[in-house]
């Protein structure tokens, strides 16, 4: 345990002393949160857009924060297989496990402390906004926020294992565009039916999106709030499970 | 602990058709300062990688402090530290906090990790930079802090892999000082490309040619066999095939 905490402990400070991580996945967010709640203000409310009001939008940016912590995690992991600092951790007691977990766990909490930063900026926002934001929800919508951060930081995981430095951060990048696209942050999924709706319900992004919004409005019913959130949570165990065996086979292939 | 912390029979490590280790048969004792010699692609790095566990042998034995390199991994893994040719530090974390990282991983409790970590930064004089991420430090001092990391884990042998590579001859030189107060309390197994280096820290040398040990003793030994004055000579004699060991 000692390893993995002070593994942990690297890795948090590695992240919070690197100022882009900041830009990417706090600044950026946040900008965001208030750029498209100023567009919503121009939207006229009878156009029935709902997309952008604060209680749909405080949600899908959290999430949309959470791409981005998958992206440092890529780098991250890409950026120390590349160098030799993992080598020099392999002729240590380190174990596989103790390098994933060490991985995994600092880039979760650093997932829940933005949910929370997020949260709290649109709840300050709500109070200019026609929608008011209900703390409970935003409190609800935290712990169910947790199973999409743990995919993400397995797709992270898995790309800066599979990945060299050079091509992981591209792989990630290409799964922020989807992420946000296909999970309905930027764009009312249901209102589209059709193929598109189709597209976005094969992904796992539009489930992440849909039952944090649903914990947001304090709706826990099967279909908003508890079936998209195991599905998540589905597709969270799996790439966890498919991350850890791509690393610890990275492992042994660096090791053979 | 046996008398002779490292010994390999045979040790054999081939990349597809190359072989970059050849045969090695070395045994190095405890609190001896072994120095391995010998060009790029000589097979000096493998061989390291082998005894550190880094790396799996083709075919052939090694053993530190009686444990195998193969089949007891675990073993071996708290008991050694290494060095490697690149720095390897956590570049945004402090001089003192790669070193509390690394004391940790070892298993160091609060109380242990806080006493190592001041033992280190006095014997490596490292108070001015205590402070300083890693990342920011000059080559020398980076050089410094790895080897100071590879020892924070209180290891009974150490790899130092091409130490001063890159460094200007005041850094060398502090560097050696460093390397020689370690000598007798640790076994310690350096890789060099520099014969005054190998020269001035060594016990014994092993001249590493194309994967294969081409020469190996104290460097009177070493000279007597070539006929040479200097390690240089007898280094090249050697490399040219001018002089086989018997």
């Amino acid at each position: 345990m000692n390893r993995i905490l002070a593994y942990s402990d690297r890795n948090r400070k590695e992240l919070l002393r690197d100022p882009l991580s900041y830009v990417f996945c706090l600044a950026f967010p946040l900008v965001m949160l208030v750029v498209m709640t100023l567009v919503d203000t121009s939207i006229p409310r009878e156009s029935g857009m709902t997309v952008f009001h604060i209680q749909n939008l405080c949600a899908g940016i959290a999430v949309f924060g959470q791409l981005f912590v998958m992206l440092f995690t890529t780098l991250t992991v890409s950026k120390d297989r590349a160098g030799s600092f993992l080598v020099r951790l392999y002729a240590t007691p380190m174990t596989s496990t103790d390098f994933i977990i060490g991985y995994m766990l600092p880039m979760l909490v650093i997932c829940v402390l933005q949910s929370i930063l997020i949260y709290a900026v649109s709840f300050m926002i709500s109070f200019f906004t026609p929608d008011r934001l209900n703390p409970l929800g935003l409190i609800a919508s935290i712990p169910v926020l947790i199973p999409s951060a743990a995919m993400f930081i397995g797709f992270g995981m898995l790309f800066g294992s599979l990945f060299n430095d050079k091509a992981a951060p591209g792989v990630s990048s290409i799964i922020i565009s989807l992420g946000s696209f296909l999970g309905g942050i930027w764009f009312d999924a249901d209102a589209t039916g059709g193929t598109m709706l189709d597209i976005c319900k094969a992904l796992p992004f539009y489930y992440c999106t849909r039952s944090a919004r649903a914990a947001v409005r304090l709706d826990f019913s099967a279909s908003a709030c508890w079936i998209p959130l195991l599905i998540v949570t589905g597709c969270a165990i799996l790439l966890i499970v498919l991350s850890s065996l791509a690393f610890r086979s990275r492992m042994k292939a660096d090791l053979a | 602990m046996p008398v002779n912390m490292i010994e390999t029979r045979n040790l054999t490590k081939q990349y597809g058709p190359k072989t970059a280790v050849n045969s090695l048969s070395l045994s190095i004792g405890k609190g001896e300062l072994f120095s391995l010699l010998g060009v790029n692609g000589a097979g000096k790095t493998t061989t390291i990688r082998m005894l550190t566990c880094l790396s799996a042998p083709t075919s052939g034995e090694a053993f530190v402090g009686g444990f195998s390199c193969t089949g007891e991994s675990e073993k071996i893994k708290p008991m050694i530290g290494i060095s490697t040719q690149d720095t390897a530090v956590a570049e945004r974390l402090t001089v003192r906090e790669n070193l509390e990282f690394m004391a940790r991983i070892y298993g160091f409790d609060k109380e242990k990790t806080a006493e190592r970590v001041n033992r280190t930064v006095a014997d490596f004089h490292l108070e001015e930079v205590l402070d300083q991420r890693a990342g920011t430090l000059s080559g020398g001092w980076k050089r410094k802090l790895s080897i100071a990391m590879a020892l924070i884990g209180e290891p009974s042998v150490l790899f130092l892999d091409e130490p001063t590579l890159g460094l200007d001859v005041l850094a060398r030189r502090e560097l050696w000082r460093v390397i020689e107060s370690l000598k007798g309390s640790l076994t310690i197994v350096l890789t060099t490309h520099y014969m005054e280096e190998a020269e001035h820290l060594s016990d014994r040398l092993g001249i590493m040619i194309s994967g294969r040990i081409a020469a190996c003793g104290t460097l009177p030994e070493i000279l007597e066999m070539t006929g040479k004055t200097s390690l240089e000579d007898a280094f090249v004699a050697i490399a040219e095939g001018e002089v086989t060991e018997e």
